[in-house]
């Protein structure tokens, strides 16, 4: 028998029992949607992740802070591991620290990571956010991408960019109109030094912790793409003022809670985290052990690039595994499909016996049959996969943006997709198909021909 | 010098079991055909007659015996070889028609030569032609149940014959039909064996036709030849 014979008696048989065979092409076409919508998701999020950190060269950075008092190495000139110094030696993250370390060959840059939570208010808009503190230097070394406005400069005073993504949750869809424009941060502060006795002894008595609300007035001198700059932190930032600023406002730290019962002198010591941003990852080890050799404590995102990419397989095989639930109830459906036309078929496939077809003839026949059911389900399953994929993206957008999130695709196509969503509905048919084949090669041609 | 028998069986024997329970079907039938000629198998039911038309069309195996065909042992065949027999050596039509009933006569008619590898416009047009020499090219769309048994019959010979077997085999034929279309379906098959040279074995009840047509005439019974006569 010719393939294209195969072929075209495959599906000419399938359509003679039209009702079934759309049924069993369903049930194939859900499981691939499924399949699809999953595995499209998946890297939908691995894009938008693996895009984001590229976008912002988190790569690029390490992070250095101080080890704990206990553990803390603190080397000798004498040592002769430690390699020579160039620079003044710090044990402290402090601003000395920072200019030392921007001289090294590979550095952009160096910032401190200082956050704090805080309430913004404007447009008559309140949202809860994070304020980092980042200077002006580090501001207009162009790592942060503007979409109106400026960076701002030393000599501004109260000046704050906000980014684009937190101006549309507050209704604001121009950026460009909120540029000059006062805006309010609201910080958190408590107080629990012994000037303060009598708040604690409140506190003690439980009347709740003894906050206060200190709000500063700023204005907005640029906008920010999407996000904006977070710097290494997987954590985002929204608005960012300049340190100056910072150090006058009364707030609670986010990178550390232990500030509250430190006193202003302790908090002097130093910052609790550098950020260094260097002009390719291969300067990252150097710059590591550089820092690991000066007591510090180090991390690269670049180091658990390994550990990110486990995670996406194991989020990938964990929607392969939903998906591949829905598949085996369709490779069911096929099974049962085909041992009915066999069974329908029985004296079918004896005159084909004694008209001269052989086992492997009639095998083939039905696993075309198997076989056009997988590709037919796998192309109606990746159009679905394709449809629902579209149809939830737009609704989470439409959600999303309304809480001033921009644009994200949350599913990806890739061409291996489609091409292996078909084949592998194929070959799933195919597998299914193969006990009712070899129990139709099996027919005995004499009974057959005996059956009504 | 004589030369070899086209069809020669030697102490065919075909034994069923189920389980404990032995049949046997035939026992030692010794068979010798010529080409070109048309033999009768008759006798009555459960005599064996369909097992030996099983066995020499191939579609069985022999549990002892041999079954040579233009010298060939058919008997020794494995189930390719007995598929290649089956598609391009032998023609079969049966007591119940068996054409498929999803296909019109025309895809029916050209339904062996799918599996012989031929081109899907050759296997219409061959098959448009066979059913024009059955005088059915009128109802090549129709399908069986649209069709009278002499037509169905008509139907089932012309795809016996499209892949011009050497070999025609029939089992009751006329089982189904009116004696006037049995009459005129054994003359079809007589007709072909005069003028193709083409060898025919049928099984029959009736007695009259095969004396009527038939060159020899076996009969079995209990799976054993207990007579055998040359009509002419």
């Amino acid at each position: 028998m010719r393939i294209s014979d195969f072929i075209e008696q495959s599906f000419s048989n399938l359509w003679k029992k039209k009702l079934r065979t759309v049924l069993t092409i369903f049930g194939v076409m859900i499981g691939i949607g499924a399949l699809v919508s999953m595995f499209s998701f998946g890297q939908g999020i691995q894009d938008n992740i693996t895009n984001t950190f590229n976008e912002l060269q988190l790569f690029n950075y390490v992070s250095v802070y101080p080890r704990s008092e206990n553990n803390q190495k603190i080397p000798h000139s004498e040592d002769p591991n430690v390699p020579e110094q160039s620079g003044p030696y710090s044990q402290i993250l402090d601003d000395d620290f920072i200019r030392y370390v921007t001289e090294i060959e590979g550095v952009e840059s160096a910032f401190p990571e200082v956050r704090f939570p805080a309430m913004i208010r404007f447009n008559e808009e309140e949202r809860f956010s994070l304020v980092q503190v980042l200077p002006a230097d580090i501001c207009q070394s162009g790592l942060m991408k503007l979409r109106a406005g400026r960076a701002y400069k030393p000599a501004d005073s109260n000046a704050l960019i906000i980014s684009d993504m937190l101006l549309r949750r507050m209704k604001i869809k121009e950026p460009q109109t909120a540029i000059g424009q006062q805006i309010e941060i609201s910080t958190l502060t408590v107080d629990l030094s012994l000037s303060n006795i009598p708040n604690i002894v409140t506190f003690l008595r439980g009347k709740g912790l003894p906050f206060s609300r200190e709000s500063y007035q700023f204005t907005i001198v640029g906008v920010t793409e999407k996000m904006g700059f977070a710097g290494p932190m997987p954590v985002r930032s929204d608005v960012f003022i300049m340190p100056a600023e910072s150090e006058n406002m009364k707030k609670l730290s986010l990178t550390s809670i232990w500030d509250l019962f430190q006193s202003s002198q302790q908090q002097a010591k130093g910052y609790s985290m550098v950020n260094i941003k260097l002009s390719s990852t291969k300067y990252v080890e150097p710059i590591k052990e550089k820092m690991e050799d000066r007591g510090f404590r180090t991390f690269a995102l670049v180091d658990h690039l390994e550990e990110i990419k486990t995670g996406f397989i194991l989020m990938n095989m964990f929607l392969f595994a939903i998906g591949m639930i829905a598949i085996t109830v369709a490779a069911l459906g096929i099974i049962n499909t085909m041992v009915m036309s066999i069974l329908e078929r029985y004296k079918e496939i004896g005159i084909m016996k004694a008209v001269g077809a052989s086992d492997g003839d009639v095998k083939k026949i039905f696993l075309f049959e198997s076989g056009a059911i997988g590709f037919l389900g796998g192309v109606l399953g990746l159009i679905l996969g394709w449809l629902v994929s579209m149809l939830i993206n737009q609704i989470v957008n439409y959600f999303m943006s309304r809480q001033g999130v921009p644009y994200i695709d949350y599913f990806s196509f890739r061409w291996w997709l489609v091409i292996g969503a078909i084949i592998f509905s194929i070959l799933i048919s195919l597998a299914a198909g193969i006990y009712p084949t070899m129990r139709a090669a099996r027919v005995d041609p004499v009974v057959a021909l005996r059956h009504d | 010098m004589i030369s070899d028998p086209f069809v020669k069986t030697e102490n065919l024997t075909r034994i069923y079991s189920s389980g404990t329970i032995k049949v046997t079907a035939i026992k030692d039938v010794t068979l010798s055909l010529n080409q070109g000629q048309f033999f009768g198998i008759t006798g009555a039911s459960g005599s064996g007659k369909s097992t030996l038309m099983n066995l020499l069309a191939g579609l069985d195996r022999p549990t002892s015996g041999s079954i040579k065909v233009e010298g060939k042992l058919i008997s020794e065949l494995d189930k390719d070889e007995l598929a290649l027999y089956r598609r391009h050596q032998v023609g079969m039509i049966f007591q119940s028609f068996n054409l498929v009933s999803s296909y019109t006569a025309l895809e029916n008619v050209a339904f062996p030569l799918l599996f012989a590898g031929v081109a899907k416009k050759e296997r219409i047009k061959q098959a448009e032609l066979m059913l024009e020499k059955v005088g059915l090219y009128s109802r090549k769309d129709h399908r069986p149940a649209e069709l009278s048994g002499g037509e169905q019959q008509r139907t089932a010979i012309a795809r016996a014959l499209i892949n011009h077997p050497k070999i025609l085999l029939a089992d009751e034929p006329t089982g189904n039909l009116d004696s006037k279309t049995s009459r005129q379906i054994v003359q079809t098959l007589s007709d072909l064996n005069k003028k193709q040279d083409l060898t025919v074995i049928m099984i029959s009840h009736e007695e009259s036709l095969l004396d009527e047509f038939a060159n020899d005439i076996i009969h079995l019974q209990d799976g054993e030849v207990i007579q055998e006569e040359r009509v002419r």
